[in-house]
């Protein structure tokens, strides 16, 4: 049944503050743990940062004592729901086993994202930058078990495969070929809308957490991987940020963003195992609507706008899925592996001339070797690379396992 | 029925340019864009994003003009901006007929449009997004300086289009262009006129209302001044 969130009313914002005992959730087991629940919590987490950042900014931008009023309270809701969400990440799930969830949350997201993606110029932007999430799995998978000898699959349980993708060495580029074009926001089909602000929330929470662990590890080569993927997913969030039409008002934006909350709430409901945690997907999607309600009431005060004018009359029949795609990455994979960027074009790197941006930046960046490569190669004389591929070989013949030199 | 923000549900297209990329399925394709007002002596492309423009612009007057009917304090003000705001959603609807009269598409927004809406969503916001540092009364001069620029526009729009219909020959085109020229183009005189009077009149009455601070005043006083400024 079609659900509109304007015609639902939602818990008002001024009710949903809650006290720390509320907050200060039970998390859950990480070995037990359905590791789409986990991917579920880390996808969350990082929407509510994505809101709480943009209430920031747009309060940054505006002396308006009534707006500026709003922003603080609906954004305090949402500082304690990222809390509640967060929170239900265990203290003996180490940075690295969280960092494992978060790659997950990137290949399994991103495809399905793109195969649901109904605009063909985003479907390609997913797609290209999946193979790149996709590599970041298996590196930090062979440095999960180099420092502590874990097998990723404890913490994917073989949902999602493990195996190179587009070599994390190759995707560094010059900051120029990550600037796409965006869509037109009139015309751009609202799906696609939801589809590139949920990934820019998950892509800069991925930004965010690398640039803040990076720093938890002694080891060298742990070290200089966080801090060399870290880079790459600021590029994503380059690339990806590009997308969104810059022409939609602030207060635009605020609806959009809320919608894209009630909406991605009322998708992990969809799917939720865990009962307990499903009943705070719940709760948060009605506090989401709740939200939603005084944006739009803004929106109609101060823009002389109803939101039903840009708004679609539903949330998308289906709900934004956690579910294996190993057959469609394996399919990107064969395709597009020996994709690259040149300006706001994907072209065959043999089809980049010599003297490109692409190999300056390479050349400045990997001199004296890359940590990526770094970390497969100390796996390799270490009793051989990690990899977890249960659906057969590697579709690319050159990504297939070397024996150590 | 007007349509205020195109959509793709309501059938927006548009045309891809250097940073915007539309879907193909909706984009302003070459050869339909080359048809429009073919063999007229016009530049049909051009006229197409011309008449874009010009609808973008009417659909931000009438957001404009319901925000600020909702806003203002003066009853006199509320009840001009409610009738131009009525007119001007009017006016939306009359670009709509005319361009699909003329073989285009009202959904279709032109690079030209999207820069008019930018600078329409500008002006609205500095309505608003600074009214913390702005007294009330000063707000309302605010608003009232958002709709003498978004008029000034609007009038220059149409004084354009009623000077192109003169230059054109006789026929279904410029029987189009005349119909909707004559409907609008008195009312744009008048909301111009009215913008301009209304803001010397409001800065007149300030000026010569003694030296009381608005600062000094409490806000229900404030709103009670308002309230009678044209008393």
């Amino acid at each position: 049944m079609a659900f509109n969130p304007l015609e639902q009313t939602g818990i008002p914002v001024d009710a949903q503050f809650r006290n720390w005992a509320e907050l200060n959730v039970t998390p859950f087991e990480k070995y037990d743990v359905d590791p789409y629940t986990r991917t579920r919590v880390i996808l969350m987490n990082g929407i509510e940062v994505e809101s709480i950042l943009f209430s920031h900014q747009f309060a940054r931008h505006t002396d308006n004592p009534e707006l500026k009023r709003a922003l603080a309270t609906g954004r305090r809701s949402e500082a304690q729901q990222q809390k509640a969400v967060n929170g239900l990440n265990p203290g003996d799930q180490t940075p690295l086993e969280t960092t494992l969830g978060y790659e997950q949350v990137a290949v399994d997201l991103t495809a399905w994202l793109a195969r649901h993606e109904p605009d063909p110029m985003l479907k390609q932007a997913l797609d290209f930058a999946l193979l790149e999430d996709f590599d970041h799995l298996y590196r930090y998978a062979n440095l999960y078990e180099l420092l502590y000898g874990g097998k990723a699959a404890a913490i994917t349980q073989h949902l999602t495969e493990v195996m190179p993708g587009r070599p994390t060495m190759l995707e560094h580029r010059h900051p120029y070929d990550d600037v796409r074009p965006h869509f037109e926001t009139h015309a751009v089909d609202p799906l696609s809308r939801l589809h590139v602000m949920t990934i820019v929330a998950g892509e800069q929470q991925t930004m965010n957490f690398y640039m803040n662990h990076g720093t938890d590890w002694i080891e060298p080569v742990a070290r200089g991987l966080y801090a060399e993927i870290a880079l790459i997913e600021e590029q994503h969030v380059t690339h990806y940020e590009s997308l969104l039409d810059p022409l939609d008002s602030w207060i635009a934006n605020w609806v959009f963003h809320e919608y894209n909350e009630v909406y991605l709430y009322w998708s992990m409901h969809q799917q939720e195992s865990d009962r307990r945690i499903k009943a705070i997907w719940e709760l948060n999607c009605d506090m989401e609507i709740g939200q939603l309600q005084v944006a739009c009431d803004f929106m109609r005060r101060y823009e002389g706008r109803d939101p039903a004018e840009l708004l679609p009359p539903a949330l998308p029949d289906e709900p934004v899925t956690f579910e294996p795609n190993k057959d469609y990455v394996r399919q990107v994979l064969a395709d597009q592996i020996d994709l690259r960027t040149d300006g706001t074009e994907y072209v065959r790197v043999d089809d980049l001339p010599g003297d490109h941006r692409y190999f300056a930046y390479q050349a400045t960046v990997n001199e004296g070797g890359a940590p990526s490569e770094q970390i497969i190669d100390q796996a390799r004389t270490d009793g051989g690379e990690y990899r977890d591929q249960t659906e057969g070989d590697h579709p690319v013949a050159d990504l297939r396992p070397q024996q150590a030199t | 029925m007007a349509t205020l923000t195109p959509t793709a549900a309501t059938g927006a297209c548009s045309k891809p340019q250097e940073m915007t990329y539309v879907d193909p399925a909706r984009t302003m394709r070459p050869d339909e864009d080359e048809a429009f007002l073919a063999n007229t002596g016009l530049n049909g492309p051009f006229v197409a994003d011309l008449l874009s423009d010009m609808l973008a612009h009417e659909r931000c007057g009438a957001h404009l003009y319901r925000s600020v009917t909702d806003r203002t304090n003066n009853p006199v003000l509320k009840q001009r901006y409610a009738h131009f705001g009525a007119e001007t959603t009017r006016h939306v609807e009359v670009l709509e007929s005319l361009i699909a009269e003329l073989g285009g598409d009202a959904g279709y927004v032109s690079p030209a449009a999207r820069a008019t809406e930018k600078a329409g969503i500008g002006l609205l916001e500095s309505t608003f997004l600074l009214a913390g540092s702005v007294d009330l009364l000063t707000q309302e001069l605010v608003m009232l300086d958002a709709v003498l620029l978004a008029e000034a526009k609007d009038h220059a729009n149409w004084s354009c289009l009623a000077g192109m219909v003169d230059d054109l020959p006789t026929g279904d085109v410029r029987d189009s262009l005349e119909a909707a020229v004559d409907e609008v183009e008195v009312q744009e005189d008048e909301h111009l006129r009215w913008a301009q009077d209304m803001r010397c009149r409001m800065i007149s009455l300030q000026a010569t209302s003694g030296p009381t601070s608005s600062l000094a005043l409490k806000a229900e006083e404030l709103i009670a001044r308002i309230k009678g400024l044209f008393d």
